[in-house]
């Protein structure tokens, strides 16, 4: 909600185009912002190791062996631990870190496709509702109020249980319910956009309104969008976790993230790697998510942090 | 300002954390032992949760009751008794109980409460415990006679483990519900037991106080403990951080590997019993549900020849658990070794399983939907093993009611649920639950019902025995059922309290004492 | 003010209305509300029965103008599975909740309207760092993890002797912990939002004037700045109260707090339509006036949304 705020504060972004050397300027900022680098890099590293997962597992993430359970990883001073299983096994006798590398695939699958469902909804009533004003505004507003008014996570949770939990199910329902921040935030933005000189001067030329929204608008309220995707991406991703924890997300064997906390949360006042393992993981993934999408903000608008 | 804000509150956090703040256990006299489970119904033929089970004999007695050591049926409620025929038993009733109330306990209670829950309309939840009696008589103030509708060999001990005896007029002042229908779930509880209930928070908690008008000498002996608190707390975790703290005195059904961890804990006794309840498979063989697989045969045989019972029962479940291949328990009558011996058997064998599959007609597997409510690893440890012939088995979580319903309503290809049998330890209280027709009955097998049916009557035991024996071959050789594993609870409770385990999962709190 | 109150009252209507649609709807997502209703040992003429005295029957628009009616008037309906008045019900728990809410609220504006203001004195500074830190760490661990943890530290091992107790309402011991897991989240976005109020409000004239005029800069800080850089952040509070009504099931779980967070949580495993149906209702019409009494007092506040 905060960020709603804040954008109010910036400064129009096309002023970035039209200073000299503006790409020059970017890299300057981009590579002097150290959030921005180290969000950048644990992402890519989680994207590597979504993405290679087939490759360098080194066991089948769903081979269950319930007699090599719970054998804990490398660093662990008990005499179980093996090089065979760099991260342990969990209670099932999975192989830990496989299942960390397809866990990878599954939360960032599941952050991804909400965020983009909820980016179309959300951004098609933002900037309808910043571009034409007036009726339209009041009937988005509206309709984003009445969103906002109901619980999430209560409607998210009430949704999966009538119509049952699945990797589809979880998805779509998040998409479908936070929506929210794009259209509050892109309607903000292109209110101020839609005031500028060159959209004046493209309705002048009589182009029409797909036309302006599309080549004159959106571009120029991509990095508010940007930072908004990132944060409702690692929205999505955390919402899937807590459903998981309440036995509602991703069912079982699938590994995701947020469902190996919650499977792993019975031995967390005992053996805490369990649960350390993927919490830290998720908690690098929704921290770099987020590191990245702040980094994008402060580079973008042209005072830097504000 | 700030300064001076923060200094306050942390002075005052100083002050007020210093007192104690355990509330359980032996100081005040209080034990707390807790479950998963809410009971919004606090009546012992309304709800058939284990809880309710345990509740029963805290704050009800019963006619007869089974001694724990030696197995024998003792006389609680009543003095003697003796059958009159092979459908009729008359109780001498003892001199002297009352109920919590202050009333005096009669020939009219017991008349009164088998009369009640006998008749079908009522529609107690448990009839499948009490529908063996026809009615009762009274033959003065301290007799009375009960009725069967025919021969049956387990009354005396499911008169002791399911007819607890109420006073006359219990569910004369409940409210009515909706649609017109008296709601007898609500009725208060008052009982004759060694407890009695002081308050209910529905969901919360019950408290229980002892009983001081309690019979003296009888066979449960006199309670040492002087409050009972039984609360509801659903998370695992927190059950297992409030013991640790000594906030909770008593809990059970902890997974293995936190039980075996809490071990090291020195305010902790850590115990695994055997118990009674068994684990199964339970597949729609009819296919009411959407989804018709499981009409095959080899299917159902494929899925029993996939799963390994005994690594679950060893490395999931606990020492004292053990894989099991007929429906119901090996320490129940008719389910022993020398009744077993010729039945048919699904050992694990993956391969076996695939060629089946392939036979059925579907090489690479299929995706269905199971569906269970308790110990979520013991399923997902099944699922994991049929993945790996290839069949994709979604995971629906439900609540006990909830689940039930849903497998009544014939929505529920395949249900890995848990059954205790009431604590009676003999097979009539399963497959006589599962295999005759009644709600539960997926199998809906006219030839089945009866040899259950004729099992379940007649008095002979040789001749029980070789009943059941057919019973049990009928059911593996139709693979209806997989019976998964025995479930051996694991108990944690205070180091303070003297407690025995007992293999029918009714804890006797009034048996326990602070050391 | 009034044509600005009379618009604004005349959407939270509106919105209240939608939202009553759509959580009477609910109990069509899962087919016949009157097999639900009657239980499990129902027979096919009490389902009829129970259809006919509901008025499952009626067209659904009758219902659910019959339904509003009953909710206006307090009547949510009975659960089936609680042999009790939905209204009831939720009475009883919504204290609990609402009283977690202000606690987890207090115990986030203590910790981010000072981070806020602190960071925003020295921005760019190495303490603003740190509280931004803070702040993104915050957003980024998944709460019941944080609430895990907290009760392996607070609840089992303690700190400094001191235990808290991990479950049960008895003494205001037992909402410290889970104040702290739910109000945590709601610091991140307090705590940048009284930061940026504070570098504008910093920045502008009449803080420099005062400045100028020498008087202390503590008294331009608490006097001045911050009393007007705070008035977007009760705005958010409130809204965030509102969420934090609706998102408490996570951690009323954990900490086996009998609120309404809990009470949907197992509403919605026991398939008991009526009381998920009507908590959803609550929490939104508690939503929309909760944000309707904070535009208001925004407004009037700050004469300059009034015209908007």
């Amino acid at each position: 909600m905060a960020d709603v705020a804040e954008i109010k504060g910036h400064a129009p972004t096309a002023d970035v185009i039209l200073e000299p050397t503006p790409g020059a300027i970017l890299r300057r900022r981009i590579f002097r912002h150290w959030g921005l680098i180290f969000g950048g890099i644990i992402l890519l590293v989680i994207v590597l190791m979504a993405l290679l997962a087939g490759v360098i597992s080194p066991h089948d993430p769903y081979d269950q062996q319930l007699a090599r359970k719970l054998i804990p990883p490398i660093w662990h001073e008990s005499a179980k631990a093996t090089w065979t299983h760099p991260l342990g096994t969990d209670h099932l006798g999975r192989d830990y870190l496989s299942r960390l590398f397809y866990g990878a695939q599954v939360s960032l699958m599941i952050g991804f496709l909400a965020m983009l469902i909820s980016g179309i909804i959300g951004t098609t009533l933002g900037v309808l509702a910043g571009y034409f004003g007036g009726r339209v505004d009041m009937i988005v507003n509206f309709i984003v109020t009445t969103r906002l008014s109901m619980p999430v996570v209560l409607v998210a949770l009430a949704v999966v249980s009538l119509i049952g939990g699945s990797l589809t199910v979880v998805i779509w329902v998040l998409g479908l319910l936070i929506w929210d921040r794009f259209a509050v935030v892109m309607r903000s933005a292109t209110m101020q956009i839609r005031n500028r000189d060159f959209v004046a001067a493209a309705e002048a030329l009589g182009c029409s309104r797909t036309r302006i929204i599309m080549t004159e608008v959106m571009p120029n309220i991509m990095n508010h969008l940007i930072v908004v995707a990132t944060l409702e991406m690692a929205h999505a991703i955390l919402l899937e976790a807590a459903l998981s924890f309440l036995g509602l997300g991703v069912q079982p064997p699938t590994p995701s993230w947020g469902l190996m906390v919650s499977e792993a949360k019975g031995l967390m006042f005992f053996d805490a790697w369990l649960i350390a393992i993927p919490g830290i993981a998720l908690f690098l993934l929704v921290l770099s998510i987020n590191l990245l999408g702040d980094g994008l903000r402060d580079v973008t608008s042209p005072d830097g942090r504000s | 300002m700030w300064r001076r804000f923060t200094c306050a509150a942390l002075g005052a956090f100083i002050v007020f954390s210093h007192p104690d703040v355990a509330q359980a256990g032996k100081a005040d006299d209080t034990l707390v032992w807790a479950t998963d489970r809410e009971n919004t119904v606090i009546d012992p033929y309304y709800s058939n949760t284990r809880e309710l089970v345990i509740l029963g004999r805290h704050v009800w007695d019963a006619l007869v009751t089974i001694d724990i050591k030696s197995g024998e049926i003792k006389p609680l409620l009543s003095t003697s008794w003796k059958w009159l025929d092979d459908k009729t038993i008359e109780f001498k009733l003892r001199d002297g109980v009352k109920f919590h109330d202050g009333r005096d306990f009669s020939a009219d209670d017991v008349v009164y409460t088998i009369n009640f829950v006998t008749n079908r309309a009522n529609g107690v939840v448990t009839y499948n415990n009490v529908g063996w009696m026809a009615g009762a008589e009274k033959v003065d103030a301290k007799t009375v006679r009960i009725k069967l509708k025919k021969p049956f060999a387990a009354a005396l001990a499911y008169l002791a483990n399911a007819v607890p005896i109420l006073p006359k007029g219990n569910y004369d002042s409940v409210p009515t519900g909706p649609g017109g229908k008296k709601d007898f779930t609500q009725a208060k509880p008052v009982g004759t037991g060694p407890y009695k209930v002081v308050e209910v928070k529905s969901g919360e908690f019950v408290l229980m106080e002892r009983f001081e008008g309690y019979i003296k000498g009888g066979p449960k002996g006199t309670p040492a403990i002087k409050f009972l608190r039984y609360r509801t707390i659903k998370e695992k975790n927190t059950q297992v951080a409030e013991s640790m703290t000594g906030a909770i005195d008593w809990i059970w059904d902890v997974p293995k590997e936190q039980a075996e961890r809490m071990k090291a804990n020195p305010r902790l006794t850590v115990e695994n019993a055997k118990t009674l309840r068994v684990s199964y498979l339970q597949f729609d063989v009819k296919g009411v549900s959407p989804q018709k697989f499981f009409m095959d045969k080899r299917i159902r045989q494929a899925i029993a020849h996939a799963i390994n019972r005994d690594a679950i029962a060893k490395s999931l479940v606990g020492p004292a658990s053990e894989a099991i291949h007929a429906a119901c328990h090996p320490d129940q009558f008719g389910c022993t070794a020398d009744v077993l011996k010729d039945m048919v058997r699904y050992p694990y064998d993956p391969e076996k399983a695939k060629k089946l599959l392939a036979e059925a007609g579907h090489p690479n597997g299929f995706a269905f939907d199971i569906y269970g409510y308790r110990e979520r690893e013991f399923t997902e440890a099944v699922i994991g093993d049929l993945a790996k012939v290839g069949i994709k088995a979604k995971l629906n979580w439900l609540q006990f009611r909830a689940l039930r319903e849903k497998v009544r309503k014939g929505e529920v290809s395949v249900n890995m649920m848990t059954w205790g049998s009431y604590s009676i330890p003999d097979a009539s209280a399963m497959v006589g639950h599962f295999f005759a027709g009644g709600p539960d009955d997926l199998t809906k097998d006219p030839d089945l019902t009866r040899m259950v049916e004729e099992a379940g009557n007649t008095p002979d035991a040789a001749k029980r025995k070789v009943l059941y024996a057919k019973v049990h071959a009928r059911i593996a050789a139709e693979a209806y059922w997989v019976p998964l594993f025995t479930y051996a609870k694991y108990y944690v409770y205070s180091k303070d309290l003297a407690f025995t385990t007992t293999s029918d999962e009714t804890p006797r709190f009034y048996l326990a004492k602070w050391k | 003010m009034l044509y600005f109150t009379l618009r604004r009252l005349s959407v939270a209507v509106l919105v209240a209305l939608t939202v009553s649609w759509l959580s009477f709807s609910m109990i069509y997502l899962s087919g016949d509300p009157a097999t639900a209703l009657a239980g499990e040992t129902a027979t096919a003429a009490d389902v009829e029965n129970i259809r006919r005295i509901y008025g499952y029957d009626r067209p659904i628009v009758v219902q659910y103008v019959d339904w509003l009616m009953n909710a206006l008037q307090g009547n949510l309906g009975r659960s089936h599975y609680l042999k009790s008045d939905v209204s009831k019900i939720i009475m009883e728990r919504l204290p609990t909740t609402m009283l977690l809410g202000a606690c987890a609220l207090s115990f986030a504006l203590i910790l981010s309207i000072p981070l806020g203001v602190l960071a925003a004195i020295r921005p760019n500074s190495l303490f603003d760092r740190f509280a931004l830190t803070l702040a993104v760490i915050g957003q980024a661990m998944p709460s019941f993890w944080f609430a895990l943890t907290l009760i392996l530290w607070l609840g089992i091992y303690g700190i400094g002797g001191v235990r808290l107790p991990i479950t049960g309402s008895a003494s205001w011991l037992n909402f410290i912990m889970p104040s702290i897991a739910l109000g945590y989240y709601v610091t991140p976005a307090v705590m940048r939002l009284t930061r940026a109020g504070m570098l504008d409000v910093l920045s502008s004239d009449y803080i420099r004037t005062a400045r100028a005029k020498g008087l202390r800069p503590r008294t331009v800080l608490f006097k001045h700045a911050l009393r007007n850089a705070i008035i977007p952040v009760v705005s958010l509070a409130a809204v965030q109260f509102g969420f934090m009504l609706g998102g408490s099931i996570v951690i009323e779980t954990i900490f086996n707090i009998n609120g309404l967070g809990y009470l949907a949580w197992e509403s919605i495993q026991r398939a008991d339509l009526p009381v998920m149906q009507a908590i959803v209702l609550v929490l939104s019409i508690i939503y929309v006036i909760i944000t309707f009494l904070a535009d208001m007092l925004n407004a009037f506040l700050d004469p300059r949304i009034r015209v908007h």
